[in-house]
């Protein structure tokens, strides 16, 4: 099957190097944080012990040892000590498959911050605000900026004058520094959006109408500070791509043969689309950080909230379940443009892998 | 009625500083069905401009000064870009560049591209018509049609991609098709394929005439009936080919031949000579005969008057004291 | 060089220069001018008046004063990183793609890998767990080392297609070992794209340090331009209409990144004239 059908091959050799990926980004998820010194018990402790003798405080240590998989237990759930009487640590080869087979059980651990409530809780609750935020952010700033940058590499003109410095210069905004910017200029000043927030403060999420109309009013400059900048940037990149196309043989040579404009056009757009998907791809990763950042500037009940106050509180298990959602995000993005790039690029469906990378 | 005739064409390019470029000055020829032109001369001498105003693709800054093209009797002039687009490229008027390699989009199967010529300029005609039509064509070249024509750009060969070129070129049976340098960057065994299909699509009436654009005179002489010598823009020499490669007058020909590698009977003893010192700027024109400046023949009065063509040895030729 | 000269008249070159000069000369020449004094405190979020042009930040200090340290502070770290992800990436970029084969092939995976894996998270991941060990110049490095594979990508590229030119089959024929090919007849061709990885760099490497300092997890009792954010951030400014706790530092943020992207693409106008019609 794979040998007649380059799509799927080509498909499955990026799914492969995707899944590498993952292991990868996983492994270094779990080792990253664990290059300091700093041990969660003890800041746990900070916040939990004071006040309690050391009999209590001891036992209450060892509880949260052994509920955070620091420690050896026995098959009755007791801790094997050593000859001191201290308690055997895991080594972090075994914390780290500990941590592998609580992830494929979609176990990200126990928030420090938050305790008892577990990270996937949490995350479940941030997740939606951003994906409904990003998607649609990151897929109309693609589309309208790639059209926009065509259309400026191809009427030039006026337009382009105009056009070509101010795309430039929102552009080079660097996203939290934009979100500022429409916070000071729209929010408080002239008062016309909300500064902070996903939603009133005084409604509580359902799927009612009034609440998707609060939802959708301080959706509106989250939206813009990252959707601007997206589509200006992708617009200069095109315009590029559109210049250097229109110089090139081929569409000198369609407009000899007599080929009509629109044609001519589609053959421009098609053809630099591909690179421009390419770097989409490439810049996925910053864009979803930049993002996220953006996020917290608006106090936008997101991820990148999550991470901002798991970051704040030292919360551990919030932060690697929070970047590991990121990057498996980022992965999971990545692959698609991938696969699109595959379906779009003729010369890959004809078998010259020349898609992608 | 001559197919293809020209009449003082003169061309300008319009600087940003309003400063006219004389680019083309005063061409003259006719054609006649099944005649080559072949059109020689060093780079820069006016070609490519003079091919474009063929054409009828006057896009600023390049303006025509005066004179006429014809077609059929059918003026190219004062017609607008959308007229000479859906009319004549492609339709009377056809161009296969240079460098045909890199002249069809590389994302578009060759069948498409050809299709989109003929939707270009017919209306109607179904897919499957369109596809019959295709193959009977493709079939004349003596390729394997279905792999070319289902194949990327990229998938074939050099030779197959210029011979392609000149299939799509030809498609819509144009009455004149220029050939600027078709066979440069091919190796000899290419070059004879593709010289070999342009005289047999000449001979099927595929087209009518051809201009043949080259700066290799020796090859000229096997392929083209007629030569015109091209220098700073414009015809200093034209002739049958035999006249022009055996028994130049204008002394730039004669430089030119006398600057030309050779394996031709008689001409293989002969050292060649470079033509010293450079073409004239267009934008600085002498007054007298542009070659004044390069001319080994050259007197005072050469560069006082300008100089007019004259017959000479049955061919025209600019030059007052040629004989 | 004539390359030179060609920038110079681009106006859109001097404009950027320009711009980065200015702030270069604020950071460098700032403290001999106007007196530093983070450790006085007036009332805090004072408004700008006659003594405090800018006003006081939420401890009181002069936001100036801040503004000028942080400023220094921001581009150490942004050319200390830059620096470092040039020069690993353009070593690593240039010999996978010279030397091409499994070499190449390994180089390529490793950087393709980390491309991927956002460099923000990466960030995130090494900083939360130096509590009280960073200071500008690991801040630095830890970029550095995060985002070398740009740069290693970009000069890949440009160094996989020069190999097969002429005169470095001539080079290997007069046999010169793979070292000097590298310095003597591939990176002179690569310097000026070289160049402007380096400026991107530098900008990617201020905007890296903002970013991860705005979330708190910045150099430590040092500060710098994303530290000012954060405080902002954590005292509600944005909120309460404090602008000047948060514009002037994002606005020179913007300022020094829009100046670097500039200088960037009117060095792309130049070397390479396709662009320039």
């Amino acid at each position: 099957m794979f040998k007649n059908n380059p799509t799927l091959r080509y498909i499955s050799h990026r799914a492969a190097w995707y899944f590498l990926t993952f292991l990868v980004a996983v492994t270094i998820n779990f080792f990253l944080p664990r290059l300091g010194t700093a041990n969660p018990v003890d800041i746990i402790m900070g916040k939990v012990g004071t006040g309690l003798d050391t009999e209590a405080a001891k036992d209450k240590e060892e509880s949260y040892l052994k509920e955070f998989g620091l420690v050896e237990v026995n098959d009755q759930g007791e801790l094997l000590r050593d000859e001191a009487g201290k308690p055997v640590k895991t080594s972090n080869i075994k914390q780290f498959g500990r941590y592998l087979v609580m992830c494929f059980q979609g176990d990200l651990g126990t928030s420090f911050l938050n305790y008892p409530k577990k990270v996937t809780e949490i995350i479940k609750d941030a997740l939606p605000w951003t994906l409904a935020l990003q998607i649609p952010t990151i897929i109309f700033g693609w589309i309208v900026g790639n059209l926009l940058g065509a259309l400026a590499a191809y009427r030039r003109g006026v337009f382009d004058r105009i056009f070509f410095p101010v795309a430039l210069a929102i552009s080079s905004i660097p996203f939290f520094a934009f979100g500022m910017l429409l916070v000071y200029v729209f929010a408080i000043n002239l008062g016309w959006f909300p500064a902070m927030g996903g939603y009133a403060g005084d409604l509580i999420p359902s799927f009612s109408l009034t609440f998707f109309k609060s939802a959708a009013y301080f959706y509106v400059l989250p939206f813009l500070s990252i959707f601007l900048i997206l589509a200006g940037g992708q617009a200069i990149g095109m315009r590029s791509m559109g210049i250097y196309e229109l110089g090139t043989d081929y569409i000198k040579c369609a407009k000899w043969f007599g080929i009509k404009e629109n044609k001519v056009l589609m053959y421009l757009f098609r053809n630099a689309m591909l690179p421009q998907l390419t770097g989409l791809a490439l810049s996925l990763g910053s864009m979803i950080g930049g993002a996220l950042i953006t996020e917290m500037i608006f106090s936008y009940p997101g991820l990148g909230m999550a991470i901002l106050t798991a970051v704040q509180g030292n919360d551990y298990p919030l932060i690697q379940g929070c970047t590991l959602l990121v990057t498996v995000s980022v992965l999971i993005a990545n692959f698609t443009v991938d696969i699109l790039i595959g379906f779009l690029d003729p010369r890959v469906r004809a078998g010259n892998q020349m898609g992608g990378k | 009625m001559s197919t293809f005739e020209v009449e003082n064409l003169s061309l300008h390019y319009l600087t940003r500083f309003g400063q006219k470029i004389p680019a083309v000055s005063d061409v003259s020829f006719t054609m006649k069905q099944g005649e080559i032109l072949g059109i020689a001369g060093e780079s820069g001498c006016g070609k490519s401009t003079l091919v474009n105003g063929l054409m009828g693709l006057f896009i600023p800054p390049l303006y025509p000064t005066s004179g006429d093209v014809r077609v059929s009797g059918e003026s190219l002039m004062n017609r607008s870009p959308a007229d000479i687009r859906q009319n004549i490229l492609g339709r009377k008027v056809s161009m296969i560049p240079q460098g045909a390699f890199n002249a069809l989009n590389p994302t578009r199967r060759v069948k498409d591209i050809a299709a989109d010529m003929i939707s270009s300029h017919e209306q109607g005609g179904n897919k499957k018509e369109i596809n019959e039509r295709l193959r009977s064509r493709f079939d004349l070249f003596g390729m394997d049609t279905e792999k070319i024509l289902n194949s990327f750009p990229i998938q074939l060969t050099a030779g197959e991609r210029q011979r392609s070129v000149i299939g799509i070129a030809t498609l819509l049976n144009p009455q004149m098709v220029i050939a600027d340098e078709p066979t440069s960057a091919l190796d000899v065994t290419t070059q004879k394929s593709v010289i070999r299909m342009i005289f047999d699509l000449l001979d099927k009436k595929v087209f009518s005439t051809m201009i043949f654009i080259t700066h290799e005179l020796p090859l000229l002489r096997h392929v083209a009936d007629n030569i015109a010598i091209m220098y700073a823009g414009e015809f200093v020499e034209k002739g049958t080919a035999e006249q022009i490669v055996f028994d130049p007058r204008h002394p730039y020909t004669k430089a030119l031949m006398g600057a030309m590698l050779s394996a031709e009977e008689g001409q293989r003893q002969k050292k060649p000579t470079a033509i010293e010192g450079a073409p004239p700027s267009l934008a600085n024109l002498p007054h007298g005969c542009r070659f004044a400046a390069r001319c080994p023949m050259v007197r005072p009065e050469c560069k006082q008057n300008k100089q007019e063509i004259r017959i000479v040895g049955g061919r025209q030729v600019r030059c007052d004291y040629a004989v | 060089m004539k390359l030179l000269m060609n920038l110079l008249k681009s106006p859109s070159f001097l404009l950027g220069a320009g711009l980065f000069f200015l702030t270069i000369l604020f950071a460098v020449v700032g403290p001999l001018v106007y007196h530093i004094d983070l450790n006085t405190t007036a009332g805090s979020y004072l408004p700008p008046d006659s003594q405090f042009r800018l006003g006081t930040d939420n401890l009181g200090r002069d936001v100036i004063a801040m503004l000028i340290s942080g400023l220094r502070s921001s581009l150490y770290v942004g050319f200390l990183a830059g620096t470092i992800a040039t020069v690993v990436g353009t070593f690593l970029g240039v010999y996978a793609g010279f030397k091409g084969g499994w070499i190449d092939d390994i180089i390529n995976l490793v950087t393709n890998l980390f491309l991927v894996i956002p460099t923000f998270v990466v960030l995130i991941l090494i900083s939360s767990s130096l509590k009280d060990g960073r200071s500008l110049t690991l801040i630095g490095l830890i970029i550095g080392m995060t985002t070398w594979t740009w740069s290693a990508r970009a000069v890949r590229a440009q160094s996989a297609s020069l190999k097969s030119r002429d005169h470095i089959a001539l080079a290997r024929i007069n046999g010169a070992g793979t070292f000097t090919i590298l310095v003597k007849h591939i990176l002179p061709y690569i310097a000026s794209y070289v160049f402007m990885v380096f400026i991107l760099q530098v900008a990617s490497g201020i905007l890296s340090e903002a970013s991860i300092s705005m979330i708190g997890l910045g150099p430590y009792e040092t500060v710098s331009l994303g530290t000012i954010l954060n405080d902002a951030m954590r005292n509600e400014a944005l909120g309460d209409g404090v602008w000047w706790a948060f514009m002037p530092a994002t606005a020179i943020i913007t300022m020094i990144v829009f100046a670097l992207y500039v200088i960037n693409t009117s060095m792309e106008g130049v070397f390479n004239p396709r662009l320039r019609k």
